[in-house]
C-alpha cells in the first residue's frame, strides 16, 4: 500500500465517526475502482479504498446531498474536484454547512496525465499527500497556436467521430440543468448519426461551460472517440479570467460571472456591442 | 444509515460488452458510471449504456403472473401459474409426445439461464425444439465459420483493433450504431494509422470517417468477395505460404473467382471496377487485415454463402490465426453468443455438441438423468409457423418477442392467435406476450447475477443491483421452479454460481470459466478448457479448430425477392444508435424515446423526388405481405433504388412488409432484401 494511501486511511478513519459517511472510491472486482459511501459501522471496507483512477466524485456527492439534505458527510476530493464542490455549491447545488473536505493532493505522473495546473486542493482543511506545481498542457498550446483555418480542420475531423453518446454532458458535475440545450431541436436535431451539424453541439456545451468547467477532464476521459474536448473550455477559462478576472473553483465568496447581475447602464459603459 | 454503492455489471444492449457502473442509493437505482479501465469500455458508454438503468422501473413493468381467462388477463399467484403450466405441458407432452412443445431461449438472459431453460426443454420435457433469435441474426456464421474453421465465433477481439489490425474491411455493418464503442475502437487504430474500408449500401456514420467507403447493391456480397478475390490472386497478394500449409480446395476456390473480374463484378454491386481493384489491393497489402461484418451478410438467403466468403477471402491472404485479423462476426445482442453456447439451439447442447452423437446423448442423459431424441428440433421461425399449424401445441417463450422481430408479422400473428398454449416470461408485456395465455414476470439485468458472453467470446460477469421488483422473478428461478412443480430432479441450484458449476463440468469450452477467476481476472475467453487455462483471445493460431481451413467454391445468387414494377424498391431493415431491437425497454427509455420517438423510412433524395414527396412528412410503404404507414428522412447517405427502416417500432413494424424466405441451411430470413413500393400518404 503506497504511503498516500495508508495516510489517506488513517485521515478517513479519524473523521469517520463524526460523519454520516465519507465519500472516497472503493476498489471493485478485478481493480475497477468507483465512488462508495464509507461508514462508521463497517470500516473494515476501508481494505478497499482507492486513489485511482479518478471518478466525478463531486456529482456523487449531490446525488447523496439531495436525497438527504441534512446528512453530514465527508468527501475526498483532489484539486479538481474542490473547484468542482466550490462552483456546485456557488450554483446552488447544495450547502457545504455539513460536508468535510478532505483534500488529496495529486502526484506528478497523476497532473501529468491531465495537463493539469491546479493539482492541489487550497480550501481542504485536511490534507493528504504534499502539494505540486502544475504542469504544462501542451495539447492546449498547440491547437491555441494553429491558424483558424487549421482549427477549423481539427475540430471538423474531431467533431465528425462524434457518436453523441452525451457522456461529456452526463460525466461532468458542472452540467446540472434540469433542461439541457443539447437535448433540444432548436439547438442540436434529435435523433441523428452522424449529427447533420456536430459542430453545434459540442460549441454549445462548450458556451455551457464557459466560467463553469474546473478542469477535471472527466468529459475526455469518457469520450469513446478521444475528442480533446477540454482544450475548448481551457481557452475559454484563460479568455474568463482575463475578461472578469475569475479562475473556476478557487474562491468560495467571488461570484461567478454568469450570475452577475448588472447594474442600469453598466452593461452600456462597457462599450461592449448591444 | 444512508447507503450509497456502484455496482459494476455487463451493458444489457448489443454484443460489445462494455462494463458499467448501476449507482445505487439506499436500494434505489439512480444512474449508470462507465468504468475506467476495463478492457472493452475504457471508461465509456454509448447513449444506451448511460441509459442502461432507465427501463428498470418504468411502471409498466410485469410484477404479477397473469393468467388469460375469458379473453382478460386476470392477476394470479405463482403457484397457481406454474401449476397450469406444468398441467398444461405434461398433458400435451403425454397426448402429442415431446416434440409438440416448444422453447425460445433469450439472448437477453444470462449464460445460466439459457442453460437451464435449454435443460428443461430437453431433460424434463425431452424435446430439441429450443431455438432462440441468434436464428435471426447470426444463424449463418455458426454455420458458416464452423464449415470454414471448424468454430462458429467471432476469431479475434475487440482490443486488438487498436493495437494490431492494420486494415479494416467493415462490409455489411453499420458498426457506430450497433457496436458503438467497438466502432470507436477502430477509429482507435485508424489514429494509428490503420485504414478502414467500408462498404455498405448507406453511407453509415463510420463510413464517413472511412478512407473508402462504396455505395452497393444489397444483396450483392458474394460477388464482391469474389472479385476482391480475383483481383488478389490475378495481382499475386494472396498468401501462398498460409494457403498451402493451412488450408484446402484452393484450386476450386480460384477457378470459380476467375469468372468474377472487376468489370464483370461491378454491373453486378454497383461498385467501379476500380474501386473493387483498389479495395483488394489495400485488404491484401496491409496485413494484419480484419474483415467486420454483421446482419448485412448474414441477414440474406445467401447468408452462410456470404460468411464462407468472408472466410475464403481472409485466409486467402493469411488473415488467420494471428492478432489483429480475422472473420469478426459482431454479435447483435449483449449474450447471443452465450446463448448459442450454452446449447440454446435446436441442434446442439452447450457447447456445442451435436444432438446427433449417440455418446453426447449418453453424456447428458447420465448427467441429467434424462434427455431428448438424437433428432435435430425446429428453429425460431418453423416453431412459430408450426405453433399457428398446431404441431407445435404448447409454446414457451423467455424473454423474446417475435411479434416485432419475426419477418412477415402478418403471418406471425395469425400463428400466435391459433398458438393453442403460450406462456412468456417477460419483463414487459411484450406485443407477443399479449398473445399468451400465461404471462411470467420475469427480473432485469440490474436485478441478476450471472454472466453474459460478448461478441469476443468474453464471459463476464452481470451483478445484482437491486432486488427484483414486486413478486418479479429472477429467469432461472421460475424455470427451475416449474422443473420441480413438474417432479423433474437437477433444478435444485441455489445460485447462478452453481449452475456455473454444472456448466463447467459438461461444456469442454467454459470447463475453466468459473466465478472465482471472473471475479480476479475480469473475463475470459473461451474456449478455456480448464482452471489452469488462460482462455483464448484469438482462435485458430497455428491449427484450425477443423484442422485445415476449408475454401468454399461460391457461385453469386440474386436474393429471393427482386424489385419490380409494382415494387421498385429495395427494403433493407436493421437497427438505430438510440434504439434496441424491439424497443420494449428503449423506447420505455426517456432519453432514448425523445431522440427517436417514431418509425421512419429513410430515401434517398432523388427518389424522395420520384414517389413525388412534395413536402409530405408521411409516406405508405408496401410489399407483398402487407403495409406500413411512416415518418420520412430523406438523404443523401443512401443508395438510390433502397429504401431503410428501423425495425423498432411495433406501431409502424419494418417486419410487416420482409420477407421470410430463408437460407437453405441455416434458415435466417432475409431481412436485408425484400421489394417494397412506396408513396406519400395523405
Amino acid at each position: 500500500m503506497s504511503e498516500r494511501l495508508t495516510s489517506l486511511r488513517e485521515t478517513i478513519e479519524k473523521v469517520l465517526p463524526d460523519v454520516d459517511g465519507v465519500l472516497a472510491l472503493r476498489q471493485g472486482p478485478h481493480g475497477i475502482v468507483s465512488p462508495y459511501l464509507f461508514h462508521k459501522e463497517r470500516p473494515g471496507e476501508l481494505d478497499k479504498l482507492a486513489l485511482w483512477p479518478k471518478e466525478p466524485l463531486p456529482d456523487t456527492l449531490k446525488i447523496i446531498l439531495r436525497a438527504h439534505p441534512e446528512a453530514k458527510l465527508a468527501i475526498v476530493c483532489r484539486g479538481c474536484e474542490e473547484r468542482g464542490i466550490v462552483e456546485m455549491y456557488k450554483h446552488a447545488q447544495f450547502s457545504l454547512d455539513n460536508v468535510i473536505l478532505i483534500g488529496l493532493q495529486c502526484e506528478q505522473e497523476e497532473a501529468e496525465f491531465c495537463r493539469c495546473a491546479k493539482p492541489f486542493t487550497v480550501h481542504a482543511k485536511t490534507v493528504v499527500g504534499q502539494p505540486i506545481q502544475g504542469v504544462a498542457d501542451p495539447l492546449t498550446d498547440k491547437i491555441a497556436a494553429m491558424s483558424l483555418e487549421e482549427k477549423r480542420e481539427f475540430w471538423k475531423q474531431e467533431f465528425e467521430h462524434c457518436i453523441k453518446c452525451y457522456g461529456c454532458r452526463n460525466i461532468c458535475p458542472q452540467c446540472f440543468c434540469n433542461i439541457c440545450a443539447l437535448e433540444d431541436e432548436k439547438w442540436v436535431q434529435t435523433g441523428r448519426l452522424p449529427m447533420p451539424n456536430p459542430s453545434m453541439y459540442h460549441l454549445v456545451r462548450a458556451m455551457h461551460m464557459t466560467a463553469k468547467c474546473v478542469a477535471c477532464r472527466e468529459c475526455e476521459e469518457t469520450c469513446p472517440a478521444d475528442i480533446p474536448m477540454a482544450v475548448h473550455f481551457r481557452l475559454i477559462a484563460r479568455d474568463v479570467k482575463e475578461m472578469f478576472n475569475y479562475e473556476t473553483g478557487a474562491s468560495l465568496q467571488q461570484k461567478p460571472p454568469q450570475l452577475l447581475v448588472l447594474e442600469e447602464g453598466e452593461y452600456e459603459r462597457t462599450g461592449l456591442p448591444h | 444509515m444512508i447507503e450509497y454503492e456502484n455496482i459494476l455489471t455487463t451493458c444489457p444492449y448489443c454484443g460489445t460488452g462494455c462494463a458499467l457502473h448501476l449507482q445505487v442509493l439506499d436500494g434505489k437505482l439512480v444512474g449508470v458510471l462507465p468504468a475506467k479501465n476495463h478492457i472493452v469500455s475504457q471508461g465509456g458508454l454509448c447513449i444506451k449504456g448511460w441509459n442502461a438503468h432507465a427501463f428498470v422501473n418504468h411502471p409498466d413493468r410485469l410484477k404479477k403472473p397473469l393468467i388469460r381467462k375469458n379473453g382478460k388477463f386476470e392477476e394470479a399467484t405463482w403457484d397457481e401459474a406454474l401449476t397450469l403450466i406444468a398441467e398444461k405441458l405434461s398433458q400435451v407432452k403425454m397426448e402429442s409426445g415431446p416434440d409438440s412443445i416448444a422453447f425460445l431461449a433469450s439472448a437477453k438472459c444470462t449464460n445460466e439461464e439459457n442453460y437451464v431453460l435449454q435443460k428443461f426443454a430437453r431433460a424434463v420435457i425431452g424435446t430439441n425444439n429450443v431455438d432462440h433469435c441468434a436464428r435471426l441474426c447470426h444463424a449463418s456464421t455458426v454455420v458458416g465459420l464452423a464449415a470454414a474453421f471448424g468454430s462458429g465465433a467471432m476469431t479475434n477481439t475487440v482490443p486488438e483493433f487498436e493495437t494490431d489490425t492494420n486494415c479494416f474491411l467493415v462490409i455489411g455493418s453499420n458498426t457506430t450504431e450497433n457496436h458503438p464503442l467497438i466502432a470507436t475502437r477502430v477509429l482507435k487504430g485508424q489514429k494509428r494509422g490503420a485504414k478502414v474500408i467500408v462498404l455498405d449500401p448507406r453511407q453509415t456514420p463510420i463510413a464517413h470517417w472511412a478512407d473508402k467507403y462504396y455505395e452497393f447493391r444489397p444483396g450483392s456480397d458474394v460477388a464482391i468477395f469474389n472479385a476482391l478475390m480475383n483481383v488478389i490472386i490475378s495481382e499475386g497478394l494472396e498468401d501462398k505460404a498460409f494457403i498451402a500449409e493451412r488450408t484446402e480446395d484452393f484450386e476450386a476456390l480460384k477457378k470459380v473467382v476467375a469468372e468474377y473480374t472487376p468489370e464483370r463484378v461491378s454491373e453486378i454491386c454497383g461498385i467501379p471496377a476500380d474501386g473493387l481493384r483498389e479495395v483488394a489491393r489495400m485488404y491484401a497489402q496491409n496485413k494484419p487485415s480484419a474483415i467486420l461484418y454483421s446482419m448485412g451478410i448474414t441477414q440474406h438467403t445467401t447468408g452462410v454463402d456470404n460468411v464462407k466468403s468472408a472466410a475464403n477471402l481472409a485466409m486467402l491472404c493469411g488473415n488467420l490465426g494471428i492478432a489483429g485479423g480475422g472473420v469478426n462476426a459482431l454479435r447483435g445482442q449483449n449474450n447471443v453468443q452465450g446463448s448459442c453456447d450454452m446449447g440454446a439451439l435446436p441442434n446442439v447442447y452447450p457447447g456445442y455438441q451435436a444432438v446427433t452423437i449417440p455418446e453426447v446423448q449418453q453424456k447428458f442423459q447420465q448427467a441429467w438423468g434424462s434427455t431428448s431424441s438424437l433428432n435435430v428440433g425446429l428453429t425460431v421461425t418453423e416453431i412459430v409457423h408450426a405453433a399457428g399449424e398446431g404441431n407445435i401445441r404448447a409454446l414457451y417463450i423467455m424473454a423474446e418477442n417475435p411479434m416485432v422481430s419475426d419477418p412477415d408479422l402478418n403471418h406471425v400473428r395469425q400463428c400466435l392467435e391459433n398458438t393453442e398454449f403460450l406462456v412468456v416470461q417477460d419483463i414487459f408485456l411484450t406485443e407477443t406476450a399479449q398473445f399468451a395465455h400465461v404471462v411470467l414476470p420475469g427480473a432485469s439485468f440490474a436485478e441478476k447475477d450471472g454472466t453474459f458472453t460478448n461478441t469476443e467470446r468474453r464471459v463476464q460477469r452481470v451483478r445484482k443491483a437491486i432486488e427484483p421488483l414486486g413478486d418479479a422473478k429472477l429467469d432461472w428461478v421460475i424455470v427451475c421452479e416449474l422443473a420441480k412443480k413438474m417432479g423433474a430432479q437437477g433444478f435444485d441450484f441455489d445460485s447462478p454460481k452453481a449452475i456455473m458449476q454444472e456448466v463447467n463440468k459438461l461444456t469442454p469450452s467454459y470447463a475453466g470459466i468459473t466465478y472465482e477467476r471472473l471475479e480476479e481476472l475480469g473475463s475470459l475467453h473461451w474456449p478455456c478448457p480448464s482452471e489452469e487455462h488462460p482462455g483464448t483471445p484469438y482462435l485458430h493460431k497455428g491449427k484450425f479448430s477443423r484442422g485445415l481451413g476449408k475454401f468454399f467454391a461460391i457461385e453469386f445468387k440474386e436474393p429471393d425477392e427482386l424489385p419490380n414494377e409494382n415494387y421498385p424498391y429495395i427494403l433493407t431493415t436493421g437497427r438505430l444508435m438510440f434504439h434496441f431491437h424491439t424497443g420494449s425497454m428503449t423506447r420505455r427509455s426517456e432519453k432514448l424515446h425523445s431522440e427517436v420517438p417514431e418509425a421512419y423510412v429513410e430515401i434517398n433524395v432523388d427518389d424522395a423526388k420520384k414517389i413525388g414527396l412534395n413536402g409530405h412528412k408521411r409516406v405508405r410503404v408496401s410489399s407483398k405481405r402487407g403495409e406500413i404507414e411512416l415518418g420520412v428522412r430523406v438523404t443523401d447517405d443512401i443508395k438510390r433504388g433502397v429504401v431503410f427502416i428501423p425495425f423498432h417500432f411495433a406501431e409502424a413494424a419494418a417486419n410487416v412488409l420482409t420477407n421470410a424466405a430463408l437460407d437453405p441451411v441455416a434458415k435466417i430470413p432475409e431481412y436485408k432484401v425484400c421489394a417494397v413500393k412506396v408513396e406519400p400518404a395523405a
